[in-house]
């Protein structure tokens, strides 16, 4: 399994891809970040500049768009194999299927711990620098350790997700349209507006997770954060389990 | 590359080998037997179940009934199937934007190969000069190539090729018959399919024939070009009349090019011409390989569907 998972992450390493989308998913966050802190003057804003609970919050924000971006690498690990066709040797050198799709979960919960990483580390210098060049507060308590925490777990397991979804729909363009309509507009508009079955969605507990409640009102509402995170463990592992189960019984033509 | 002890390959062993998708037979009833240290020939015309046989032989299709087996194993069942079998197959790909050399790292670290493994291939297949660019920049041919050194990765003893040649330019056409000629004789069991005869007429020991999924020839070439005859291609200002003089005779033709091809050699053709008084442009002998083969793979009368090999040869 260790040669699998190797392999795997060469493959992850020697196209150009995932570098330029580490870059592009830097550039978002920075984005995001300078959206999300408010301006000194600002009023009727959901967290203002003095409340301690901020650099946690905006850092837990911050992770909307790399979580995207893992579930992309992952949907794209699983889908670029049938779209070149390097399907055929991969399962050459590897006929036990299920051997090569828990590999690719695994070399993708690394992928997205290294994404996390780079950009949890880059989220809170650069919130902390825009904060403080606003002159707001810096407080990094348990807060924030918590959301760093639950970054990391967030991340790898929509990593894994991202595999499931890949291998499951095997078509790349309808596999990534998918996972973008269901991500950005979906769930988007179903959590917040139907918050009693939406909080259990993926999104939802994320919200829960990465401490976004209080920007979109819906603090008092969300799972507990421990609940949160056994849901969304139980979707990746339903995910990983299905795919493991239905995908290696197609025949590679 | 060092020389084999023929007993460390294996024979490939099909039987009964069956694939439907749908209502559509693929592969039906597929039984045969494939040797080491020769070059078999896998022939038919596209559509024709070559290469749903080759995937299902290498677990990449599960068959509908029947096994095909390396030595008794099926290919899931091999302990290190790159090390026993290699395999190009025509659909297989490569990932545009990876390197050569990066390609094979990935399957030898898959495989636990030794780190010197794609170099020595790329080496080997000619492509050591490219091994660091990009497969998108490579041509139809180098891929080719590119292929056949993922194959040899693990040094197997079995090698199953479909269409190799697809692509390749004379000169490469020349070298991978010379290739596969040297694996079979270090004692490797070498299985390459193509929808052509003349493509492997030079290289192909053993032929099997597949038509409409069915085999219906499974013996060496020597054998099928003995029974094929020999035959003509002439030509005349007068068919017709050669064309009775050829019935009369009891001898087949059939217009062809311009002139007709005769299913006798061309002495007797000339002297038929001769003694009948009609005057010919040219004549020469041909080999009747292809038309046998054109013929074992034609399209059969209704009735000849359930036909086995044997009688639709007799």
């Amino acid at each position: 399994m260790t040669a699998l998972v190797r392999a795997e992450l060469l493959k992850v390493r020697s196209t150009r891809l995932s570098l330029v989308l580490l870059l592009a998913t830097l550039a978002m966050v920075a984005l995001t970040i300078a959206v999300s802190v408010p301006q000194e003057d600002a009023q009727d804003v959901p967290l203002t500049l003095d409340d301690p609970r901020l650099l946690a919050v905006v850092v837990g924000e911050s992770l909307g768009v790399p979580q995207v971006v893992v579930v992309l690498l992952g949907v794209l690990t699983a889908t670029q194999e049938h779209r070149y066709g390097t399907v055929t040797s991969t399962f050459l050198v590897e006929p036990r299927r299920a051997r090569v799709l828990v590999a690719k979960c695994l070399s993708s919960i690394i992928g997205s711990l290294v994404v996390a990483v780079v950009s949890l580390a880059f989220s809170v210098v650069v919130t902390m620098g825009l904060i403080r060049s606003r002159g707001g507060d810096l407080t990094a308590g348990t807060l924030l350790w918590q959301v760093l925490g639950a970054g990391l777990l967030v991340l790898a397991l929509y990593g894994v997700i991202g595999v499931a979804v890949g291998a499951l729909v095997r078509n790349q363009v309808v596999a990534v349209v998918a996972v973008l309509v269901w991500m950005l507009a979906v769930e988007y508009l179903l959590v917040p507006a139907f918050l009693s079955v939406g909080r259990w969605l993926p999104l939802g507990t994320t919200f829960a997770l990465l401490q976004t409640g209080p920007t979109l009102d819906l603090s008092g509402s969300l799972l507990a954060a421990p609940v949160a995170a056994l849901v969304l463990v139980g979707y990746a592992v339903a995910a990983a389990a299905l795919a493991v189960v239905v995908a290696p019984r197609r025949d590679v033509l | 590359m060092r020389r084999r002890e023929p007993s460390v390959t294996s024979a490939i062993e099909m039987h009964a080998l069956t694939k439907t998708f749908g209502s559509v037979h693929a592969v039906a009833d597929v039984t045969a037997t494939v040797a080491p240290g020769r070059v078999t020939a896998f022939l038919g015309p596209n559509g024709a179940g070559k290469t749903t046989t080759l995937r299902m032989l290498l677990g990449l299709v599960a068959p509908t009934s029947g096994t095909a087996t390396f030595d008794g194993r099926r290919y899931d069942e091999l302990r290190d199937p790159v090390r026993q079998v290699g395999a190009v197959l025509e659909a297989s790909g490569f990932h545009p934007g990876r390197t050569a050399l990066d390609h094979l790292r990935v399957l030898a670290t898959a495989a636990r190969l030794p780190r010197e493994m794609p170099e020595r291939v790329l080496a080997e297949t000619g492509l050591a000069g490219d091994a660091r660019r990009r497969v998108g920049e490579y041509s139809l041919g180098m891929r080719q190539r590119l292929g056949l050194a993922a194959a040899m990765l693990g040094d197997p003893g079995v090698l199953v090729l479909d269409e190799p040649t697809n692509g390749l330019d004379p000169e490469g056409v020349r070298w991978l018959r010379g290739y596969v000629r040297r694996l079979a004789d270090e004692g490797r069991t070498v299985l390459v399919s193509s929808h052509a005869l003349s493509e492997v007429e030079q290289t192909a020991d053993d032929v099997l024939v597949i038509a409409r999924g069915r085999l219906v020839r499974s013996s060496s070439l020597a054998a099928l070009r003995a029974e094929a005859g020999v035959g003509s291609m002439v030509r005349t200002p007068d068919p017709d009349r050669l064309g009775a003089a050829l019935d009369v005779a009891g001898h087949t033709y059939r217009p062809e090019k311009g002139g007709l091809a005769v299913d006798a050699a061309p002495e007797l053709v000339g002297e038929l011409a001769a003694a009948h008084g009609v005057v010919l442009h040219a004549l020469a002998g041909t080999g009747g390989l292809e038309q046998a083969f054109f013929r074992l793979v034609g399209e059969p009368e209704p009735q000849e569907e359930t036909m086995t090999s044997e009688e639709v040869l007799s």
